[in-house]
């Protein structure tokens, strides 16, 4: 499964990008650029060959884990992936939690009272999430915060384990941000598969053995609900490990976003379709995980 | 001896916002210790209703507008005034059930060993070990045959007729005093809804349980009960003994009921069927008696005034103006 869609993905990209027009050489070097240095980039790359040789070349440097390096600035591409990885992934995963923390409790709240006051206000809270746009709340929760606690938007990212005060002070309001967005779809999703299990006969056979209602809800229809709602998680996770342009963008973050966004601008082609493809890699090993956790859940379904 | 579990009046009600209604109306009664009792009626006569009312499993939407549950004991219970916590301890406890779907009726997610512990956990003081010994031997003595084996399977990898084991397994671990089966044979295959009713009547037989069968096959009540009691639209319409019932129906709509079955086996006849449908709850007549749009016996006053149980023979009631003798018009 996995080699035959990053398979795919590779060809797709690679040819995508060579169908936009414009002579990259010339786009890189600009309009007073020489002859011979055109030349010299163009041999360089390989850009005079035919495209099959050309995505060949790339790939049997991919498969060893050679990414090449930029075309604009000659640096080698995997380790600026890895880094720019790094700072996404933390985001990522801080955000993640954000959401989880807000939706998965309230989620089940709303589905065990449904249709009463509470189960009301929190079908509002989900459909604020999912319909607020981030980059509006983002901008909004900076201007509010700047304007009342002399808030600044951090300039220059500090990593982890440089300064991990600093680094979550920097972190924490955009993960916010993406948590917020997250946390609609994750709640209405717990409240309905909630909803759907309580109805099942198997929960009115656990009442029936006289257990307490806490352990009915947790240990019989929260478990049951998890399969859905592991669906939908894996897939935010996947996206935002793909890079969060906007949110990078106005929080100034070094993130896989800007890093395909630039390399785009640039036509810098060996950038773009490195970091695509691991995106790629990433999703792909995202959906394995998810489909791994089912397996460990569900005695229903079996891994092959 | 003053009865088991006792229903006294007991009426269930509809509410949602936009309306609510009645569905069970003043049900009565009475089930002794040891006693095998059985409720028979066709698709949505409230036979389900009532058994969840006495477990205090109604949805939400579900309540018990009027009367009382009566369990004894040790001590006597009025089970639809108990705490929440009082009556988790009569579940699983005094009383236990079984439902209609063997297939559904278990969480797929759990073996089958911590479903039948779970009950044990909450009503037993007993080690893990213990627990597990006797799940073993209640596995064994509901008829399957590698106990060890199961105890470690999940739902989806047994048969009907085995999940139906297990949950009479689950049921009776704990030796409550009244089983409560929905339609328990229902969904099995003709060979092994025998089986299993064998099953139920000799493992109850043991332990002197009461058994309330509820079921919408006469055979069933048959083979299994001492008592009937015949629900029609969300209420009683005659109660007896098995014997009387079949002997000696008084009712319409039993004998309608019976009518039906007797012609099943005999093909010169063409199939009797009572005519008409089964009223859904909106549809009951706040007057008089719920069956008059489908008896053949019906007349004025079965559309004006609600017949009362008429107390026919010394043992059996019926829920119709016909025993009146001022009322009918026959006599
Ligand atoms: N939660 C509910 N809300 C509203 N009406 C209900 C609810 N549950 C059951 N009813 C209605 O109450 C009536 C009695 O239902 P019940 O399930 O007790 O029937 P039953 O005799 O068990 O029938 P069956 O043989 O189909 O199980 C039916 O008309 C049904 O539609
Ligand atoms: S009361 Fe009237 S309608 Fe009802 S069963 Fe008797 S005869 Fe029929
Ligand atoms: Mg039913």
């Amino acid at each position: 499964m996995i080699i035959p869609v990053l398979f795919g993905v590779s060809v797709v990209i690679f040819f995508t990008l060579r169908v936009i027009p414009g002579d990259v050489a010339q786009t890189i070097l600009g309009t007073s650029a020489t002859e011979e240095s055109l030349a010299a980039l163009r041999n360089k790359f390989g850009l005079n060959m035919p495209l099959y040789e050309q995505y060949f070349t790339w790939m049997s440097g991919v498969l060893v884990g050679d990414f090449g390096v930029s075309m604009r600035t000659g640096a080698e591409i995997l380790p600026e992936i890895l880094s720019r990885f790094a700072i996404t992934f933390e985001l990522t995963i801080l955000a993640a939690f954000i959401s989880w923390i807000i939706a998965i409790p309230l989620g089940i709240i709303a589905g065990v009272k449904r249709n009463t006051k509470t189960d009301f206000s929190v079908r509002i809270i989900s459909l604020l999430g999912v319909s607020v746009p981030n980059f509006a709340l983002a901008t909004i929760l900076i201007l509010v915060l700047s304007l009342s606690f002399n808030y600044s938007p951090p300039v220059g990212y500090v990593g982890f384990f440089e300064d991990p005060v600093k680094n979550l002070q920097i972190l924490f309001l955009p993960a916010f941000v993406l948590g917020t967005g997250m946390a609609g779809a994750v709640m209405r999703m717990t409240r309905s598969s909630i909803l759907e299990i309580l109805r099942q006969d198997f929960i009115r056979t656990v009442r029936a053995k006289g257990v307490r209602e806490r352990v009915v809800i947790f240990n019989h229809a929260f478990k049951n609900a998890l399969i859905p709602i592991l669906t939908i998680i894996g897939m935010q996770i996947g996206v935002l490990l793909g890079g969060t342009v906007i949110i990078e963008q106005i929080f100034s973050l070094p993130g896989l976003g800007q890093m395909v966004l630039t390399g785009i601008n640039q036509r810098d082609f060996t950038v773009v379709q490195g970091a695509i493809l691991f995106i790629a890699f990433v999703f792909v090993l995202i959906n394995l995980l998810v489909d791994l956790l089912y397996s460990y859940l569900d005695p229903r379904i079996s891994y092959k | 001896m003053e009865s088991l579990l006792e229903l006294k009046d007991v009426s269930i009600d509809f509410q949602s916002k936009r309306k609510s209604f009645n569905i069970i109306k003043n049900i009565n009664l009475k089930i002794d210790r040891k006693m095998k009792y059985g409720i028979v009626g066709e698709s949505g006569s409230g036979k389900s209703l009532t058994s969840l009312a006495v477990m205090n499993l109604l949805s939400d939407n579900l309540s018990i507008g009027q009367g009382e549950i009566i369990l004894r004991t040790e001590e006597e219970k009025v089970l639809n005034h108990l705490s929440k916590k009082a009556m988790r301890d009569v579940r699983g406890e005094d009383i236990a059930m079984i439902f209609q779907e063997p297939m559904t009726a278990l969480d797929p997610l759990y073996t089958i060993e911590y479903q039948i512990i779970e009950v044990l956990k909450y009503h037993r003081k007993m080690s893990k070990k213990e627990m597990r010994e006797k799940a073993i031997a209640m596995l064994t003595s509901v008829g399957i045959s590698r106990p060890e084996k199961i105890m470690d399977d999940y739902p989806h990898q047994l048969s009907g007729g085995m999940r139906q084991r297990v949950m009479i397994a689950m049921a009776l671990i704990t030796e409550p005093k009244l089983l409560i089966a929905d339609e328990p044979t229902t969904a099995l295959d003709v060979t092994i809804q025998a089986q299993i009713l064998d099953l139920m009547n000799d493992l109850t037989e043991e332990h002197g349980t009461s058994i309330l069968m509820i079921t919408h096959d006469l055979g069933v009540i048959l083979e299994t009960c001492d008592r009937v009691a015949v629900m029609y639209a969300g209420q009683v319409v005659e109660e007896s003994t098995v014997k009387n019932v079949f002997d000696n129906p008084q009712h319409p709509y039993t004998q309608g009921l019976l009518k039906s079955i007797k012609t099943l086996g005999d093909r010169s006849e063409k199939l009797y069927s009572i005519p008409g449908n089964v009223p859904t709850p909106d549809e009951y007549q706040e007057l008089g008696c719920r069956f008059a749009t489908r008896c053949p016996f019906a007349f004025d006053k079965c559309f004006s005034e609600e017949p009362p149980a008429f107390q026919v023979g010394a043992d059996q009631t019926s829920k119709c103006w016909l025993h009146d003798e001022e009322a009918n018009p026959n006599e």
